[in-house]
């Protein structure tokens, strides 16, 4: 029962960053950029997702989409920096980052004005009513998918998400943003600004962020200023790995590669916390199974893409 | 017309390395002109080639295009009259498109990049046409990606995709030097077939002097920032291997080497 509800959970988390990760697969992956503001846009869109539904009382599902934009604009201004000021990658990250920190207090802020709890809220109360208290699955489905309910819907938003970021990369637009991290020579002759599509990504990408975060906050019905810290290693990993292990297959998408990355990430740091209750390792074991993938990266998909076209020869006298 | 009216452009201004290459540059190269350059390393064949798309600032001077001035335009936007192919073949495509994709990119230079499919499905016959002409058997491989072609075959893709809208000038900077001799051959007989039915005002840089000699229209040879051979029409025409040959070693005596 125990390792059930622990695969369950460790499911749930995993789908809730599958969104983290299509957006570190844009700006990591696509365009070449390896964007450390993630730990400061994570928990914006965590805090700004409260906000909206607390202090506006809008409905849960709104708040999501609404905080995409929030996360856009710290996108924007990471972009900004590395574009316009010719800040480096990883320091135009870092800036942004460190600046969130004090924004989400601030924001925080506005939550205690109205006299709840700053960090967590309780279970199912009337004050954040999320996305996943919704019983409109109960009424279709029956009774016994309650349980599993949290994971539909999970399930559903990710997979409209990932359709959304695989229909985008195939428009015009999304064919020269692959360009930018490609071959920004190439967007230049052109006739475009590849730097314009450079913030363009991140600032997607940083979208993606903020929607995970504010999934996050509802999922859990609490928002905690300390949320973002490690999510741009869990993030890094989940798309690694996933790219790692399934670019081998190639009937499969870097998109849908990044979210079972992500689920297997978060399936394996659950079973660990299972050997360690105290959780005091936590992002010591994030660190290590960061480490080991990176180590073993090329090994992995090296086996899998001989094994898929060892398959595929045997699949031949059939065919 | 584009005209290059007092360039001077220094490198590493103010440090010890302080290089001048060009003082009180010009040229000017009339509509319809196929210019070949030629010229030791160093004496500023791709710098010019840097000065004319704005890939590289200059200190002091003009650069003019139809009487136009352009010397504080943008890079990307000087793109959208002119092509330009690199020595490097991977320069040109995006190695993780595929050919149908970046052609597609290509063929919608000057429009907007917007939220339409990316890939014009009307279109593909005539792509695939194109690349017929190639002689490569590009046109069975649409689907495959770009960083999975060999040099010349990226080389020719390219050169398609910088000439697949109407421009007014094509740069090529020494655009068969990475590719194999016979490879070399096709991208540049491609490359005039292209330059003629297009009636493309083109500014090749080259290593190779019978390429030099053999193709465009007018020959002009580089060294220290400054041009020292300047021939078209007929005299390019009576112009040979040799002579250049003869050029080239007159100025390396001078040099000391």
């Amino acid at each position: 029962m125990l390792f059930l509800g622990t695969t369950i959970d460790g499911l749930q988390m995993g789908l809730c960053f599958a969104v983290l990760a299509l957006g570190v697969y844009i700006s990591y992956s696509i365009l070449d950029f390896p964007d450390l503001s993630v730990d400061g846009t994570f928990p914006l869109g965590g805090v700004c997702c409260t906000i909206f539904m607390l202090r506006l009382g809008l409905p849960p599902l709104l708040a999501v989409f609404l905080s995409f934009f929030v996360g856009m604009l710290a996108g924007t201004v990471t972009g900004l920096l590395h574009v316009r000021f010719r800040i480096s990658k990883l320091l135009s990250g870092i800036i942004v980052m460190t600046a969130l920190l004090s924004v989400n207090l601030a924001l925080t802020k506005l939550l205690t004005q109205n006299g709840y709890t700053t960090t967590i809220f309780s279970y199912r109360s009337e004050s954040l009513e999320g996305l996943f208290d919704n019983t409109f699955l109960e009424r279709w489905l029956g009774e016994g998918t309650k349980d599993y309910a949290i994971l539909i819907i999970l399930i559903l938003i990710v997979v409209v998400l990932k359709i959304i970021v695989d229909l985008f990369l195939k428009t015009k637009m999304g064919y020269l943003l692959r360009a930018t991290g490609d071959n920004e020579k190439l967007v230049v002759s052109l006739g475009r600004d590849a730097g314009t599509y450079k913030i363009l990504g991140i600032a997607i990408a940083n979208g993606f962020t903020a929607v995970s975060g504010a999934l996050y906050a509802q999922l859990y019905t609490q928002y905690d200023n300390t949320s973002g810290s490690g999510k741009v290693v869990q993030a890094l990993a989940s798309v690694i790995i996933g790219l790692a292990v399934f670019s081998g297959l190639r009937f499969m998408k870097g998109t849908t590669s990044v979210i079972f990355g992500s689920v297997f990430y978060s399936l394996c740091l659950n079973y660990l916390v299972l050997v360690d209750s105290d959780g005091i390792y936590l992002k010591l074991w994030n660190a290590v199974m960061f480490m080991l993938i990176l180590i073993f990266n090329g090994k992995i998909s090296a086996f899998l893409s001989r094994r898929s076209r060892a398959e595929k020869k045997g699949g031949l006298p059939h065919a | 017309m584009l005209e290059l009216r007092g360039i001077t452009k220094i490198y590493n201004p103010g440090e010890i390395t302080e290089m001048t290459l060009f003082r009180d540059f010009g040229l000017i190269v009339a509509d319809g002109e196929f210019v070949s350059v030629v010229g030791s390393n160093g004496s500023g064949k791709t710098s010019m080639l840097n000065i004319i798309c704005g890939s590289i600032p200059v200190e002091k001077g003009q650069i003019l295009i139809g009487g136009k001035d352009i010397t504080k335009v943008p890079e990307y936007k000087r793109y959208a009259s002119i092509g330009r192919v690199y020595q490097n073949p991977a320069l040109g495509t995006c190695p993780t498109l595929t050919i149908l994709e970046n052609l597609s990119l290509a063929d919608n230079k000057g429009r907007s990049y917007g939220l339409a499919r990316g890939v014009d499905k009307a279109r593909i016959d005539a792509y695939r046409e194109q690349l017929a002409v190639l002689g490569l058997g590009l046109e069975d491989k649409l689907h495959v990606k770009a960083g999975a072609l060999s040099g010349g075959q990226r080389q020719a893709v390219a050169l398609l995709m910088s000439t697949m809208t109407p421009i007014d000038f094509l740069i090529l900077d020494e655009h068969t030097a990475a590719l194999d001799p016979k490879t070399a051959e096709i991208i540049m007989a491609l490359t005039d077939r292209i330059v003629r039915e297009k009636h493309i005002t083109a500014i090749m840089v080259t290593h190779n002097l019978r390429y030099a000699v053999e193709y465009g229209t007018r020959l002009l040879m580089m060294h220290k920032g400054q041009i020292v051979l300047d021939r078209s029409g007929k005299r390019k025409e009576e112009t040979t291997v040799s002579d250049l040959l003869g050029l080239f070693n007159e100025i390396s005596v001078e040099c000391g080497n």
